[in-house]
C-alpha cells in the first residue's frame, strides 16, 4: 500500500503534495492498489478531539481552533484556498479591490441558503460582520482579522462592498478563516445564548445536538449546495451523521481509535503517529501544517534580561533543540528556521543565526556582565541571578513540546541560564502573559496569511486589545520592521510582498528575538473503515464532505 | 486519590487479631522499604549516583536494560534514578501533608476532648460538615481557591485529611480523659494545664504516631493523586506524581515510564499501612 | 466494643434514643451540615485573591469586558454589604440556583443535571461490585486457615494502597492496549464500564474486606453462633445467617463514607476513562478555576453524601439486631 506512508512524507514539498492530492479526490485510501471503491451513502462516523470542547458552537465568539474544527463542516466561508495558499471562491464568487485599495466588492454565489431557510445573501453578510465587530460578540480572532474593515455595505443581493479603513491585502484571506464563517442572521438574532448551542449555517452537516461533555452530532443537510473547491462530489454529504466526542487525554484517545470505538482522532502524539503509520495496523494518518506562525519560543525583550540582545543571542546559541526534536517526535516534524509556517507564503529561513554555539553562548553573556555564578552553577549579576521566567499553557503546549521545553532548561542551564518553567492553566497563562510576567513563552497563532508577521510583531500589537491580549510576546519594537510588515499588509504585489516579508524575518532573526522550533501539525489519525476524509486547505481542518465509511 | 480516610478509620479499626506476632515477614519488608526510602530522601546519591536531571535525546524511551534498571524517559532520564531522587521530595510532601493534618486535628481534637461540652459540640459540628466534602472534594477547593501547585497541594491534603484525624484525637482524649488516673489527679486539684502535659499527652502520644505512620503514605498517594491530574508538582520535578503525569502520554509505547513511579507510590502506602497497624497491635496490648 | 467504635458515624451520635424524635434530629443535623457548608464555600469563595466578580469570571486571564463585570457585581451584589450578599446567596440556593458557569456558559444547575447520572451509575455499581468482592474475601479468609488469612490480609493492604490512578493504567494496560478485552474509553455499555468499575471497586474492596473480615471473625466467637452451632445449626446456616449478616454491618456503616470517597474517585476515573460526570466536570472546572461550577459540584456532593450517611443510618438499624431490640 504505497500510498499509506505518504502521510508521512513530511518534506515540505511533501506536505503541499499530499494535501494538494488529497484535496483533489485522491483519498489516502484509494491507492491504485485497492480496489477502487465506490462511495456509499449512510452511517455515522465518530470524531474524538483532544483540542477540547468549546464553550460556544459560535466561532464569531472568542474564535479558537476547537470552534474551528467542530464548525468547518457545518459553517461556511465566503472563500477558501488552494493547497498553494491562493483564493478559491466559495460562498462568494470573487473578491475584486478598489483601485485605491479601500474597498473590496465580494459578488456572492447566487441561490445559496442557510439551513433555516434565510438566502445567503449580501444582507447576510452586513449582519455577519456587524456581529462579529459587536463587543458583546467577544470575539477576539475575528475582530482582530477585520481590524481594517469600518463597514459592509448591500449593494445588491449578491454583492456585498467591504469598506476598510486602509488597504488590507490578507482580507480574503482573513475571510476565508472558519472563525469568520457565515451564520445565517435569523439564527444570530436568537441571541449568543441560543446561537452558542446550536449555529445555523450552509454547509453539508448541521449541528442536531450538543450533550455538554460529551459529544456534539452533527447531522446530515440534504439540501446542500456549496461545495467547497476541489471537493470529489457534488451534492449532500454521504455520512449520516457524526459524533463528535472530547477525549482530552491523548493516551486514551489512541486507544480508543486502535479498538474501533472512535473512527477519527487528531492531536496525535508523535510515537501514536508512529505506531498508526505502521503496516498492519488498520490505521493512516493525515498531516497538515496548520499556517500562520510556527510554534517558536518568544524571548520578551521589553524586559530584563532578555532586553540585553547579547542575553537574547547567548541563549539562542545555548537551546539545543535539535536532538530532543528527533527523539520526542520521532521523526514526525522537521525543526524549522522560519517564523512562518511552512504551509504560509513568503517564509524566509535563516539557519545560520540559530547555529548552536556553547562557547559563543559563554562568551556573550561574559560580555554582557554576567560574569559570576552562584553555588547552582547559574550566572549571576549584581548579585541578581539570570533567570528566565517560562509559563507554559498547559492546554497549547502538547507533552513532547513541554518535555522539549525541560531540555531546553537542561542545556541552557549549562553556560548559566536558570529557566524556571511554570506550568499553569490557559486563564492564569493569558494573565502572566497580559502583564507582561515572563521572559520566555510559546504562543500559537494560527492564521492563513503571512499578515500575521503584523500581528505578531507590529509595535502597535505590544499595546494590548481591549481584550487584554497582546499579540507581540517578544515586545518586538522596530520602527523598520513595522514599515515593512505594514506595506507588505497594503500591496497586492507578490514580489514587494516577498521582499518586504523577508525583511521582517531577516530583522527577527538577527535580533535573536524568537526561536523557532518547527510547524504546527495537524495529525489527524484515522481507521481503515473512513474513506475519502481530507483536510481543507484554509486552516488544514478534516473535511467531511466526501467521507463515506465502508462497512 | 485512594484512601486518606482508610488511614483514619483503619486507625481505630482493630488490629488483625490472626497477626498478634507484631513482626512477621510482611513487617520486616515493610520495614526494609521504609528504611530503603528514608535512605533515599537523605542521601540518594548513595542509591543513585547518576543526576535525576541529566538529558539524554539519543537514549530516550529506552525499555528497561543493563545500565537502566527501570528504562529512560521521553528526555533519556534515567527513571531509577529519578525514581529515588524523587523520594525526598514524596516524603517530605507526604509529611509536611501529614503533620499539617496531625496539628489542626490536635488542635481541634484536644479542644473538643477536654474544652467543655460547647466546645465539643462546635468542634464536632464543624467536623460533621468537613466530612461532607469528602476527600478530594475539600483538597479541590483549596486549589480552586489558591491555584495549583506543589505547595498548595501539600496543604490541601493536609487540609483534607485533618477532620478524620481530628475525630480520632478526640475519641482517644476523651478515653483518657475519663480514666481513673486522670481522675485521680482532678480529686488532687492538679491544674488542667498540668493534667494535659503529664496525662493525657503522652497517653495519646502513640495513637498519634500510629496515625502519623499511616497517614504519611496515603499523604504520598493523594499527593501523587493531584499531581496526576496536573493541579501538584509539575515535571521535571522528580516527584512520583508528576513522574506519572509526564508518563501517561506514552503508555501504549514506553509502559515503564508510569508502571515504576506508580510501584514506588504503591509500595510506600503499603510499608506505612503495613507498619502502622503493626504499632496499633503493640499499642493494643 | 469494636463494632461499636466503627459505627460511631456523624449522625449516630444519638443512635439510642427513641424514634421520631431521633429521625427529626438527623434530619436537623443534615439541614444544620448544609448550610454550614454552604457557609463555608460562600466565605471560601472570599479568600479568593482579587475582585470577586474577575473570581466568578474564571480569574484575572479571562479578559472578562467590564461590562460582563459589572454584570456579575450587580449578579452577585458585591457592591452590597457582606451579610446581603450571604444572605443572597442562601436565597438562592434554596430556591436551587447554583448560579452560571462561566466555562461553559450555562447554568450550573443544569450542567449537574445532565452530568450526575453517569457519575452515580459508576458509583452505585462500583460499590455493589465492591461489597461483593469484600464480603466473598472475608468469609473465605475467615474460614481458609492461615495462608488464606495471610492472602486475604495482604491483598487487602495492597487493594488498599493501590492509587485509582495507577490501577487504572495498569488494568488499561493489560486488558484494553494487551488484551484488547475491554474498552478504554469508557461508555454505558457494559464491556465500557467493567475497568472503571473495577478501578474504583477494587480498593474500596480491600478496605471494606478489612473491615468486614474483623467483623466476621467477632461473629464466628460470639455467644449467639456457639449456640446456634449447640443447637445443631450447620456451618453453611450458622456462616449465612449468622456470621455474613455480622459481618455486613460495618460495611453498611461505611457505605455514607464510601460513597463520598467514591465520588472523589470518580475525578480521576472519569478523567482517564473520557466518561462524561461531576468528577470529570469537577476536574475541569477546577483548572478552568470556574468558581461557580466548582461551589455547585461540591455542594451536590456535600448533599448526596449527608443523604447516604441517613441512608446507611436506617439500613444499619434494619440490619443490626441488637438496634433493632432497642427501637422495639
Amino acid at each position: 500500500m504505497p500510498l499509506r506512508h505518504r502521510s508521512l512524507a513530511l518534506s515540505l514539498a511533501g506536505l503541499a503534495t499530499a494535501s494538494a492530492l488529497l484535496l483533489a479526490g485522491c483519498s489516502a485510501d484509494a491507492g491504485p492498489s485497492d480496489t477502487p471503491a465506490t462511495p456509499v451513502a449512510g452511517g455515522t462516523l465518530t470524531y474524538a478531539t483532544g483540542f477540547g470542547e468549546p464553550t460556544c458552537l459560535d466561532p464569531h465568539v472568542g474564535g479558537n481552533m476547537p470552534q474551528a474544527l467542530v464548525g468547518t463542516n457545518v459553517l461556511e466561508s465566503l472563500f477558501s484556498q488552494d493547497e498553494t495558499g491562493a483564493i478559491v471562491p466559495w460562498l462568494a464568487e470573487s473578491g475584486v479591490a478598489a483601485e485605491d485599495g479601500l474597498s473590496w466588492d465580494v459578488t456572492l454565489r447566487d441561490g445559496i441558503a442557510f439551513t433555516d431557510g434565510t438566502p445567503m445573501d449580501a444582507a447576510a453578510v452586513a449582519a455577519n460582520v456587524a456581529h462579529m465587530k459587536d463587543p458583546e460578540t467577544a470575539s477576539s480572532t475575528a475582530i482582530l482579522a477585520l481590524g481594517k474593515v469600518s463597514s459592509v455595505e448591500v449593494v445588491s443581493p449578491t454583492v456585498a462592498r467591504f469598506v476598510l479603513s486602509e488597504p488590507d491585502s490578507a482580507l480574503l484571506e482573513s475571510l476565508a478563516q472558519t472563525w469568520l464563517a457565515m451564520e445565517s442572521p435569523a439564527g444570530l438574532e436568537r441571541g449568543m445564548g441560543a446561537n452558542c448551542e446550536a449555529p445555523i449555517g450552509t454547509g453539508p452537516f448541521v449541528f442536531s445536538e450538543w450533550v455538554k461533555q460529551d459529544h456534539v452530532t452533527l447531522t446530515r443537510n440534504d439540501d446542500w449546495t456549496s461545495a467547497p473547491a476541489g471537493a470529489t462530489h457534488e451534492g449532500p454529504a454521504y455520512l449520516d451523521t457524526i459524533e463528535w466526542r472530547f477525549i482530552p487525554d491523548p493516551a486514551t484517545r489512541f486507544a480508543a481509535l486502535q479498538s474501533g470505538e472512535v473512527d477519527v482522532i487528531d492531536e496525535m502524539q508523535p510515537d501514536n503517529v508512529v505506531a498508526a503509520t505502521a503496516d498492519g495496523s488498520g490505521l493512516d494518518v493525515l498531516t497538515g501544517a496548520l499556517p500562520g506562525a510556527s510554534i517558536r519560543l518568544e524571548l520578551n525583550s521589553g524586559y530584563a534580561p532578555f532586553d540585553d540582545e547579547s542575553v537574547r543571542k547567548a541563549f539562542i546559541a545555548a537551546a539545543d533543540v535539535n536532538p530532543g526534536i528527533q527523539s520526542l517526535f520521532f521523526g514526525t516534524v522537521e525543526r524549522s528556521y522560519s517564523v512562518l509556517s511552512s504551509s504560509t507564503p513568503f517564509g524566509a529561513s535563516f539557519e545560520d543565526d540559530y547555529a548552536i554555539d556553547a562557547d559563543r553562548a559563554n562568551q556573550l553573556l561574559d560580555e554582557a556582565g554576567w560574569t559570576s555564578r552562584d553555588s547552582e552553577g547559574y550566572r549571576t549579576k549584581d548579585g541578581e541571578r539570570l533567570t528566565v521566567d517560562f509559563p507554559v499553557s498547559t492546554n497549547q503546549s502538547i507533552p513532547a513540546e513541554v518535555s522539549l521545553f525541560e531540555q531546553i532548561q537542561a542545556t541552557t542551564k549549562a553556560v548559566g541560564f536558570d529557566v524556571e518553567l511554570h506550568p499553569m492553566d490557559l486563564s492564569s497563562w493569558y494573565a502572566a502573559l497580559g502583564s507582561w510576567d515572563f521572559d520566555l513563552t510559546s504562543a500559537i497563532y494560527t492564521k492563513n496569511s503571512p499578515d500575521v508577521l503584523r500581528i505578531l510583531y507590529d509595535s502597535e500589537n505590544i499595546i494590548p486589545a481591549p481584550s487584554g491580549y497582546h499579540p507581540n510576546n517578544a515586545h518586538v519594537s522596530i520602527p523598520e520592521l513595522d514599515d515593512a510588515v505594514t506595506a507588505a499588509g497594503q500591496t497586492t504585489d507578490p514580489d514587494e510582498r516577498a521582499a518586504l516579508y523577508e525583511k521582517a524575518q531577516q530583522l527577527l532573526a538577527d535580533g535573536a528575538y524568537v526561536l523557532p522550533l518547527y510547524d504546527h501539525l495537524q495529525k489527524i489519525g484515522y481507521g481503515d473503515r473512513v474513506q475519502g476524509l481530507s483536510l481543507l486547505p484554509t486552516l488544514q481542518i478534516p473535511y467531511f464532505g466526501d467521507t463515506w465509511v465502508s462497512e | 486519590m485512594s484512601l486518606p480516610p482508610v488511614s483514619t478509620v483503619a486507625a481505630v479499626a482493630p488490629a488483625d487479631r490472626r497477626g498478634r506476632r507484631m513482626i512477621g515477614p510482611a513487617q520486616w519488608v515493610a520495614v526494609a522499604v521504609l528504611a530503603l526510602l528514608v535512605v533515599a530522601a537523605v542521601a540518594p546519591a548513595v542509591l543513585a549516583p547518576g543526576d535525576p536531571f541529566a538529558i539524554a535525546p539519543v537514549d530516550a524511551f529506552l525499555s528497561p536494560r543493563w545500565g537502566h534498571p527501570l528504562g529512560t524517559d521521553e528526555s533519556g532520564r534515567d527513571i531509577y534514578t529519578r525514581i529515588v531522587h524523587g523520594a525526598g521530595t514524596s516524603l517530605v510532601i507526604g509529611v509536611a501533608a501529614t503533620a499539617i493534618g496531625i496539628v489542626l486535628a490536635l488542635v481541634l481534637g484536644l479542644a473538643a476532648a477536654l474544652g467543655g461540652r460547647f466546645v465539643d459540640f462546635g468542634v464536632n459540628r464543624l467536623l460533621e460538615v468537613l466530612f461532607a466534602f469528602p476527600g478530594l472534594l475539600l483538597a479541590l477547593l483549596v486549589i480552586t481557591v489558591y491555584g495549583p501547585g506543589i505547595v498548595t497541594s501539600t496543604i490541601a491534603v493536609g487540609l483534607a485529611t485533618a477532620p478524620g484525624y481530628a475525630r480520632i484525637i478526640r475519641a482517644q482524649a476523651r478515653s483518657v480523659a475519663t480514666s481513673p488516673y486522670v481522675e485521680a489527679a482532678v480529686v488532687l486539684g492538679r491544674s488542667r494545664g498540668r493534667i494535659l502535659v503529664r496525662h493525657i499527652l503522652p497517653n495519646a502520644v502513640l495513637p498519634v504516631f500510629v496515625l502519623v505512620t499511616l497517614g504519611v503514605g496515603q499523604a504520598i498517594v493523594w499527593a501523587a493523586a493531584l499531581s496526576y491530574l496536573g493541579l501538584g508538582a509539575s515535571p521535571p520535578a522528580a516527584e512520583w506524581g508528576a513522574m506519572l503525569y509526564a508518563g501517561k502520554n506514552y503508555l501504549a509505547t514506553a509502559w515503564w515510564m508510569t508502571f515504576f513511579p506508580g510501584l514506588a507510590i504503591v509500595l510506600a502506602a503499603a510499608a506505612t499501612t503495613v507498619l502502622g497497624r503493626a504499632l496499633q497491635t503493640r499499642g493494643a496490648r | 466494643m469494636r463494632g461499636g467504635a466503627l459505627r460511631g458515624g456523624a449522625l449516630r451520635g444519638g443512635a439510642l434514643r427513641v424514634g421520631a424524635l431521633r429521625v427529626a434530629a438527623a434530619l436537623g443535623g443534615a439541614v444544620f451540615v448544609l448550610w454550614a457548608a454552604a457557609t463555608l464555600t460562600f466565605f471560601g469563595l472570599r479568600l479568593i485573591p482579587g475582585d470577586p466578580a474577575q473570581a466568578v469570571l474564571g480569574g484575572p486571564g479571562s479578559q472578562a469586558s467590564a461590562e460582563a463585570l459589572a454584570a456579575v457585581r450587580t449578579e452577585y451584589g458585591f457592591d452590597q454589604p457582606i451579610w446581603v450578599q450571604y444572605l443572597r446567596y442562601l436565597g438562592r440556593l434554596v430556591s436551587g440556583d447554583l448560579g452560571s458557569s462561566y466555562s461553559q456558559r450555562q447554568s450550573v444547575a443544569s450542567i449537574i443535571g445532565s452530568q450526575i447520572g453517569g457519575t452515580l451509575l459508576l458509583a452505585v455499581l462500583a460499590l455493589t461490585v465492591a461489597w461483593l468482592l469484600a464480603l466473598g474475601l472475608a468469609v473465605w479468609s475467615t474460614r481458609g486457615g492461615r495462608v488464606a488469612a495471610a492472602v486475604g490480609s495482604g491483598l487487602e493492604i495492597v487493594a488498599a494502597a493501590v492509587p485509582h490512578f495507577w490501577l487504572a493504567t495498569v488494568l488499561v494496560l493489560v486488558f484494553s492496549t494487551t488484551l484488547r478485552w475491554f474498552p478504554a474509553v469508557s461508555t454505558d455499555a457494559p464491556a465500557g464500564l467493567v475497568l472503571p468499575v473495577l478501578t474504583l471497586a477494587l480498593p474500596l474492596a480491600g478496605f471494606l474486606g478489612q473491615v468486614m473480615r474483623e467483623s466476621v471473625l467477632d461473629a464466628l466467637e460470639a455467644p449467639f453462633v456457639l449456640s446456634a452451632r449447640a443447637r445443631g445449626e450447620g456451618e453453611a446456616g450458622v456462616r449465612w445467617r449468622h456470621v455474613l449478616r455480622h459481618g455486613a454491618l460495618p460495611g453498611i456503616a461505611l457505605s455514607g463514607w464510601a460513597f463520598g470517597w467514591l465520588i472523589s474517585g470518580a475525578v480521576v476515573v472519569e478523567t482517564i476513562f473520557a466518561r462524561p460526570g461531576l468528577g470529570r466536570t469537577l476536574l475541569n472546572a477546577v483548572q478552568l478555576r470556574d468558581v461557580p461550577l466548582v461551589i455547585g459540584v461540591v455542594l451536590v456532593v456535600a448533599v448526596g453524601y449527608v443523604a447516604m450517611t441517613l441512608l446507611t443510618d436506617v439500613v444499619s438499624r434494619i440490619a443490626d439486631p441488637r438496634l433493632a431490640g432497642v427501637r422495639a
